[in-house]
């Protein structure tokens, strides 16, 4: 019974994020149009990657300005297991993530004492380290500036060729992070999160083990976004260091924040908003960082509920007018 | 080797420990971590060439408009953003958001103002190297050590033998003590914000000649400077003045007799194992709250 409920429910929470991602699966139909999906693709991967941080801010409420050192551990990762020793691209993509889940979880140890300022301090650290050691790696193994090129996807010698292939890829691997993710946070180890969330003196009373528990949000959410980092190398076939600088992790945390924290459907709505807004910019060529710049700030200060915060409340209000008017033939 | 080394140590210390000043009297006053302090820097490069390279200004002159510029822009993002979010009750990180977006702003915007390519600061005095101990250096290096000790001494007497000073150290220690005092608090932290964003725009001013100006001048240099800030104790002037000095030093040594490859590398491991080995910093400054 208990399970079948829960079942039920999952259901009905995953249908709205799957809807979503087929609609974005249009262009599937579409004869000729490649850009739009490989946008879809792009969208999918930081789907996942926001989705990992979302299990480490949104529901444990650690900040990490340092996540793109995790999607850079992943790319690379999956980029040089494959390149040289030749292991298959699927199972050098679950070594690299898990290999970001494991420095996840050593930088969270010392980390987890830390709170919000001085983690988001560390998390910086952490990541330039990381970008540092990828510009000059020991033997030039991630080939510094020159960035790193790799393989397509291929499993089973079956090999996604077009994007169109790939976006089946993307979509069967958002519906199996969203899921694990789903039933993390309604496990009792996703409770422990949101109890450190809310007040972690109180959680630790409780008998929560605070620093055990931060450690599995940093080492899940770690490879989530390594694991995202992984499809991305494999999806575009290079990657350049530049793409890992502390300017990522802030795009990952403004996508979150964009759609709305603790969710399934916050980062899918968050990732396909400011990736068309940042899309949509390049028509201003060189305006395009500053115009965003502008946008970010007006959309911080004037909707600190994210964009979808701000439709929500909108949406309650319409909805609420409407329930007045029904109300005299008793709905509800 | 030594002295010339000891010397760009110091200038490049100085610098660390203007922004990171910068950082710590905001913590202090208003409990924040602002991310825009490198930007604000290149703001002030950008600012100080105009009025002295192209509008021909006395260097001492356009050090002064500058830095007013820089406080009005503080005061600024104080009053019309930072306060606002503050007032909405939000969550803490919109706020470190809203200082990274003004940092997009000023990256992009000096960019758009002044163009992409790197610009020449003319040099403030007329000769071209001086002799200290028999290692000739540029004038303007010693102009930085010397401005940044300056700031520094002004500082520490601008806080404690000035009537201003002291209110707003009170407005930081306890806001509502203060205010019950008749300290007008919101001024107070305002102000810090501008005498943060002033500090960061003379690092600069001061940087300007040797470097040259682009638009992402200030962004590593401020995120090294929370190297500064942490290593003194984050939120203690004093600390960050140390802490900024050690941290210039310590660069500039490795880089000097050990290897040039992991340059970059030296601030951040040197935050990153204060915050997890002595987060109080060198002068024990309990800013970093268990909770």
């Amino acid at each position: 019974m208990q399970k079948s409920l829960a079942n039920n429910s999952l259901g009905k929470k995953l249908i709205a994020p799957i809807a979503i991602l087929l609609a974005l699966g249009m262009p599937l139909y579409v004869r000729g149009a490649e850009y739009p999906l490989m946008l879809a693709c792009i969208i999918q991967l930081y789907v996942v990657a926001v989705s990992g941080l979302d299990i480490l801010f949104g529901y444990c409420g650690q900040i990490s300005l340092g996540h793109a050192a995790f999607y850079a551990i992943g790319a690379y990762g999956s980029a040089i297991l494959h390149n040289n020793l030749g292991l298959p691209i699927l199972f050098t993509m679950f070594v690299a993530a898990t290999l970001a889940a494991l420095v996840g979880a050593v930088l969270a140890i010392p980390a987890s004492k830390l709170v919000f300022h001085f983690l988001s301090l560390a998390t910086v650290a952490f990541g330039e380290i990381v970008y540092q050691f990828i510009v000059h790696s020991p033997g030039g193994i991630t080939k510094d500036f020159n960035g790193i090129f790799s393989a397509r996807l291929s499993i089973f010698g079956f090999e996604f060729s077009t994007y169109r292939l790939w976006y089946y890829f993307g979509l069967a691997c958002v519906i199996v992070f969203l899921t694990a993710k789903y039933f993390l946070v309604h496990s009792k180890t996703g409770r422990a999160f949101t109890a450190i969330r809310e007040n972690s003196h109180a959680a630790n009373g409780m008998g929560i083990n605070v620093r055990k528990y931060k450690v599995m949000a940093f080492a899940t959410s770690a490879f989530y976004t390594a694991f995202a980092g992984a499809m991305y190398i494999h999806l575009v076939g290079y990657v350049h260091p530049d793409t890992f600088l502390r300017k990522q992790s802030v795009l990952f945390l403004t996508m979150l924040l964009f759609g709305g924290t603790g969710s399934l459907t916050g980062p899918i709505l968050g990732v396909i908003s400011v990736e068309l807004l940042i899309e949509s910019l390049r028509v201003l060529q060189d305006y395009q960082g500053f115009v965003y710049g502008i946008l970010l700030l007006i959309v911080i200060v004037a909707l600190p509920g994210g964009l979808f915060g701000g439709f929500k409340n909108v949406w309650n209000l319409l909805a609420g007018r409407l329930g007045k008017r029904r109300g005299g033939a008793g709905a509800c | 080797m030594f002295l010339r080394l000891l010397i760009s140590g110091l200038v490049l210390g100085g610098i660390y420990s203007l922004i990171a000043l910068g950082y710590s009297l905001i913590y202090k006053a208003s409990g924040l971590m602002s991310f825009v302090q490198g930007d604000v820097m290149t703001l002030g490069a950008y600012l100080g060439l105009t009025f002295y390279r192209i509008l021909g200004l006395p260097f001492v002159v356009s050090l002064i408009l500058t830095v007013l510029c820089a406080f009005a822009f503080g005061m600024l993002l104080e009053k019309g953003v930072i306060r606002v979010l503050l007032n909405k009750n939000v969550l803490p990180i919109y706020v470190v958001l809203a200082t990274i977006a003004i940092s997009y702003i000023i990256q992009n915007g000096v960019q758009l103002g002044w163009g992409s390519i790197t610009q020449y600061f003319p040099s403030v005095f007329s000769k071209s190297s001086v002799k200290v101990l028999s290692v000739s250096v540029q004038p303007e290096a010693l102009l930085c050590v010397g401005a940044s000790l300056v700031c520094m001494v002004l500082l520490h007497f601008f806080m404690t033998r000035t009537r201003f000073g002291t209110a707003m150290r009170a407005a930081a220690m306890d806001p509502t003590a203060a205010y019950s005092c008749g300290i007008n608090v919101s001024m107070s932290t305002g102000i810090t914000w501008g005498l943060s964003a002033g500090l960061a725009a003379i690092a600069g001013m001061l940087i300007g000649p040797m470097y040259g100006v682009y638009a992402l001048l200030g962004s590593m240099i401020g995120s090294k400077g929370f190297s500064g800030a942490v290593i003194g104790g984050y939120g203690n002037m004093y600390g960050a003045m140390v802490g900024g000095i050690l941290l210039g030093l310590a660069e500039v040594f490795v880089t000097g007799y050990i290897s040039s490859t992991y340059k970059n590398l030296i601030a951040y491991i040197l935050l990153i194992t204060f915050l997890f080995l002595k987060p109080t910093g060198l002068f024990n400054e309990r800013a970093i709250q268990d909770d």
